[in-house]
């Protein structure tokens, strides 16, 4: 195997650089594999400039038999990298957890993988598992070398490779050399989805795991709670400069003229116009905050009114949009004939739902620093679940190379999506301001600029229809979701200054993740309905194009993106189904799902939540008075091969509108568990945080601003508001797929309160949030 | 000049009056626990001990601070130290039991907000040793000039760690 005779393990390539004095390292790098030349683009060429040949890509093995991993990944608090990943590497491998004991994320010129920080252990840790074992089978030919067996001799356990009465440690097979894997990969490290490991290295049998299935501790928490951890905004740079920037006044303002700075006062301070983006900087922080109060209340802009405003967004969407400008989309389980489905109806449940605009909302607005040099790189410092797809949309701005880029990434107030495509505000901004003042700049957005200034979760409008035949079974379901689109990934620095940016979603676009189009993207469950008819109707941002400047409301993808928008109207409108049906809400979904999962995980939460079956709405109802009434509502959701139920106990004062949840239940079903102790923090948190969308949340703007500006105008859920929550994990490893947790425990409580809603007060709550102002309301109807 | 009393050290800060603590301890001294929430006393991110008392430093004006001693996470440890009367050495290699109750119980998800959350438990643990569930959530939401938020959704993980913490604290500590 020396020199340039490689030896090649299930498509991937060993090969000796040298043999060293000491230590020793089996280095895994990345070949990529091109389908055809032609699909070598100059772009796409530069778009892996991660050196193939250099030591930073995935897996090292150390003599010392410690194991780094790397991963193009952040963590926004699930964990997964530093427990989840470790793990299934470490299982892949058959090296012991303790071996794993270094993982890099995140930084665009030290990991590979490129992508998003979603789906963590869907798709994403696919990648690290395949090289893990395509590391394994390389030292396992290293290991029937040194052994002079076949590789069929040699087994690996515990670290440790054994055949004919030999052993030796994966540090002892690659102790004293430097050695290259070099694996088949596709893809482009700065695309929205980053690199794809190919080939099909054996994989370790999921029923011999031992490590995957354990409580792991997650090793990034006690640096963070002893202090020593730095966070984004803790990077300080020599020379740095405080910037704040002063946005428009309404999402369509131009500038008119920038306010002015008392240079007496604020000696050493400056403002910064590039185009319709203004900003303060100066070396002194509280400086820069008080100098850009002063700046922004001298500095006009011109006035826009293009909103419906957050109180007419639902008559603006059922009347005034156009929903035939962006293709239909079907659902993917349409089936059997609607039409005859209705015909065969006594009863139809018919009813509009609504979900408003929420914010990503992190406790930290987003902040910046960037440091442009004479020679035109640029590094930024930041906090994204996208670190690849940043740097791609800052060289797009700057006009440059990618080369020329580096993001490097640092823990940061988690944020739920909102980066995924890259940016959370903020970073762009400080390069701008990098560049322009030849210093390194940090752009720390303040409280109402995260609220008004990010994107949002985006709205939806959906329409269902549900018949019952004469049996109170469901004969037909009909569902019209109607919608904004679910990203825009552009630069809001650039789009004020007038750069170029990627588009803003718009129908027709190759980028799905892009598009106006509407998917059905809540999985359908109820297989025991036969006529099913779900479409989607997608349109612009609403404002955007009516915005001189292009901005409007923008939306962008949080937890459950559209799943969530779609899961809320049909989930309480099975629950108003049930109801018409006379059935019990747990009892007609089992009547309706026909997936074994679902029966298994349903019957358990009766069990589990303490469920009085019988129908809705309670025997007790109420909608007027002072006395206390309440109520039980469940939801279920399909998502990521993972199955979920959930049911809670609310409480209702009808006189006063106030709702209070008392106990929440969670029954769920992901396959194979990989770490209970994370995934049940994971999703008790989630669930809390759909707790405070379903009572409190909800993006207010007026015609021309969103007005949602602090936690006073966009309150979230208080500790004391924290019911009983309890998680019940029914793992079903047999399926041999990973679960993943927070994101679909945030979706399922909103139709699950709306639901109890229903059983307190016999009446429907087909929106949310339930604030005492909609709930009376409701009541009254 | 200013001369404020953090962690347990004297030090002069050149920082006008006015300045919130927040921007001095994390600007000037290096004291990075801290965070930047809000800016307006809403969300408990920025919160520090003042004399054992819970405030918020993003709108504490270091005049106002005077003589009074301001502890932050990272003064946490000494703080348990001098309260048990360890001596330096074990006093540097120990954390306070909030600190150590936090990390058995994993409370964090992202953690921004746990620095904040640390001291006001800290605070009603030097007061109520063995608080009830409607205390911890009292401290947490009522008893200051805002309640303190996670965005995460970590409230029960919070509930655990404080009881958590008042078990060690009674118990003298971990290990």
């Amino acid at each position: 195997m020396n020199g340039p005779d490689a030896l090649s393990v299930f498509g991937a390539a060993l090969s000796r650089r040298g043999f060293l004095a000491a230590g020793g390292a089996l280095i895994v790098t990345a070949a990529i594999s091109r389908p055809a030349p032609a699909a070598a683009s100059a772009a796409a060429t530069s778009g892996n400039s991660l050196d193939a040949t250099a030591p930073t890509s995935w897996i090292e093995i150390h003599a010392d038999n410690t194991v780094l991993i790397r991963t193009g990944k952040c963590d926004f608090g699930q964990s997964s990298i530093y427990t989840a990943y470790r793990q299934i590497v470490a299982e892949e491998l058959c090296v012991p957890i303790e071996a794993m004991t270094t993982v890099i994320s995140g930084d665009t010129d030290r990991t590979p993988d490129g992508g998003g920080t979603f789906g963590l252990l869907r798709t994403n840790v696919q990648n690290l598992r395949k090289v893990a074992a395509y590391t394994r089978e390389a030292v396992l030919s290293l290991a029937a070398q040194k052994f002079r067996l076949p590789r069929t001799g040699v087994t690996v356990s515990n670290g440790v490779f054994s055949g004919g009465g030999k052993s030796a440690s994966y540090g002892e097979l690659v102790a004293g050399q430097s050695l290259d894997l070099v694996i088949p990969i596709s893809g482009e490290a700065t695309g929205f989805a980053g690199l794809t490991v190919t080939g099909s290295p054996p994989l370790k049998p999921t029923a011999d795991y031992s490590i995957v299935g354990k409580p792991l501790k997650n090793p990034s928490i006690r640096p963070k709670i002893s202090g020593e951890t730095p966070w984004v905004g803790d990077i300080k740079l020599p020379g740095m400069l405080h910037a704040r920037p002063i946005h428009p006044t309404t999402l369509g303002s131009k500038l008119l003229s920038a306010g002015r700075l008392d240079a007496a006062q604020y000696p050493r301070t400056r403002v910064v116009v590039i185009g319709n983006f203004v900003a303060v900087v100066s070396p002194d922080e509280w400086e820069a905050v008080q100098a850009s109060q002063q700046v922004a209340a001298g500095t006009s802009w011109s006035q826009w009114q293009g909103l419906p405003g957050h109180q007419g967004l639902f008559d603006h969407l059922g009347q005034k949009v156009d929903w035939s400008e962006v293709p239909v989309r079907k659902g993917r389980a349409n089936s059997g004939a609607i039409a005859e489905g209705f015909a065969k109806a006594t009863r139809i449940h018919k009813a509009s739902y609504q979900v408003p605009y929420l914010k990503h909302a992190p406790i930290g607005p987003t902040v910046s620093l960037a440091d442009v040099k004479p020679d035109g790189s640029v590094t930024v410092h930041t906090h994204s679940q996208n670190p690849q797809y940043l740097r791609y949309s800052l060289a797009k701005m700057l006009g440059t190379s990618i080369d020329k880029v580096v993001v490097r990434t640092y823990p940061g107030p988690g944020h739920f999506g909102r980066s995924n495509g890259g940016n959370a505000g903020s970073e762009d901004e400080a390069v701008l301001l990098s560049r322009e003042l030849r210093a390194p700049v940090r752009v720390q957005w303040m409280r109402h600029d995260d609220m008004q200034w990010s994107t949002q979760s985006g709205a939806g409008l959906s329409e269902i229809h549900v018949g019952l035949d004469a049996s109170g079974r469901i004969s037909a379901y009909q569902a019209a979701h109607k919608a904004p689109p679910m990203q825009d990934d552009r630069l809001i620095g650039a789009v004020l200054a007038g750069l170029p940016t990627i588009d803003a979603p718009r129908p027709g676009t190759t980028d799905f993740v892009h598009a106006a189009e509407l998917n059905i993207a809540d999985t359908w469950v109820y297989g025991g309905i036969a006529n099913v008819e779900e479409q989607g109707f997608g349109t612009y941002q609403i404002g955007q194009r009516e915005s001189p400047i292009g901005v409007g409301l923008r939306d962008h993808s949080m937890r459950t993106p559209i799943q969530f928008q779609q899961n809320f109207p049909r989930e309480v409108a099975i629950s108003e189904a049930a109801a018409l049906a006379g059935a019990d809400p747990i009892q007609f979904r089992l009547d309706h799902v026909d997936n074994e999962r679902f029966l298994v995980i349903l019957n358990r939460l009766r069990v589990e939540s303490g469920w009085e079956t019988r129908p809705s709405p309670s025997p007790t109802h109420s909608a007027t008075g002072d006395r206390m009434v309440r109520g039980q509502g469940v939801s279920i959701m399909l998502r990521d091969n993972g199955y979920w139920a959930c049911a809670c106990t609310i409480v209702v004062t009808p006189s006063t509108g106030e709702v209070k949840v008392e106990r929440l239940t969670i029954v769920l079903d992901l396959g194979i568990v990989v770490n209970p102790l994370q995934l049940k923090r994971q999703v008790q948190a989630g669930c809390t945080m759909g707790i405070s969308q379903a009572l409190h949340e909800e993006v207010s703007f007026d015609a021309g601003a969103i007005t949602s500006t602090d936690w006073a105008s966009y309150p979230i859920l208080t500790m004391a508001e924290l019911p009983e929550i309890k998680v019940v994990i029914a793992p079903r490893p047999e399926f041999g797929i990973y679960g993943q947790g927070s994101e679909s425990a945030n979706a399922l409580a909103a139709p699950a309160i709306a639901a109890a809603f229903f059983d307190a007060t016999g009446k429907p709550a087909r929106r949310f949030p339930l604030r005492p102002e909609y709930v009376k309301k409701m009541l009254e109807a | 000049m200013t001369t404020l009393k953090i962690n347990g050290r004297l030090r002069t800060v050149r920082a006008p009056g006015d300045t919130p603590l927040l921007y001095v301890l994390r600007n000037e001294l290096d004291v990075m626990t801290p965070k930047f929430g809000c800016g307006l006393a809403q969300c408990g991110a920025c919160s520090v001990l003042l004399d054992g008392v819970e405030v918020r430093s993003c709108i504490t004006p270091i005049a106002a601070v005077g003589h009074k001693e301001v502890t932050t996470v990272e003064g946490l440890p000494a703080r348990w130290a001098r309260h048990r009367g360890l001596s330096a050495e074990d006093a540097a290699r120990t954390l306070h039991p909030v600190q150590e109750a936090w990390i058995e119980e994993q409370v964090p998800q992202c953690g921004i907000c746990q620095f904040g959350m640390m001291i006001k438990v800290t605070e009603l643990l030097e007061h109520t040793p063995f608080p009830s569930d409607e205390q911890i959530k009292a401290a947490l939401t009522t008893s200051g000039p805002s309640p303190h938020l996670c965005r995460c959704g970590s409230y029960a993980a919070i509930l655990e760690g404080a009881h958590r913490a008042a078990r060690l604290m009674a118990d003298g500590g971990a290990k």
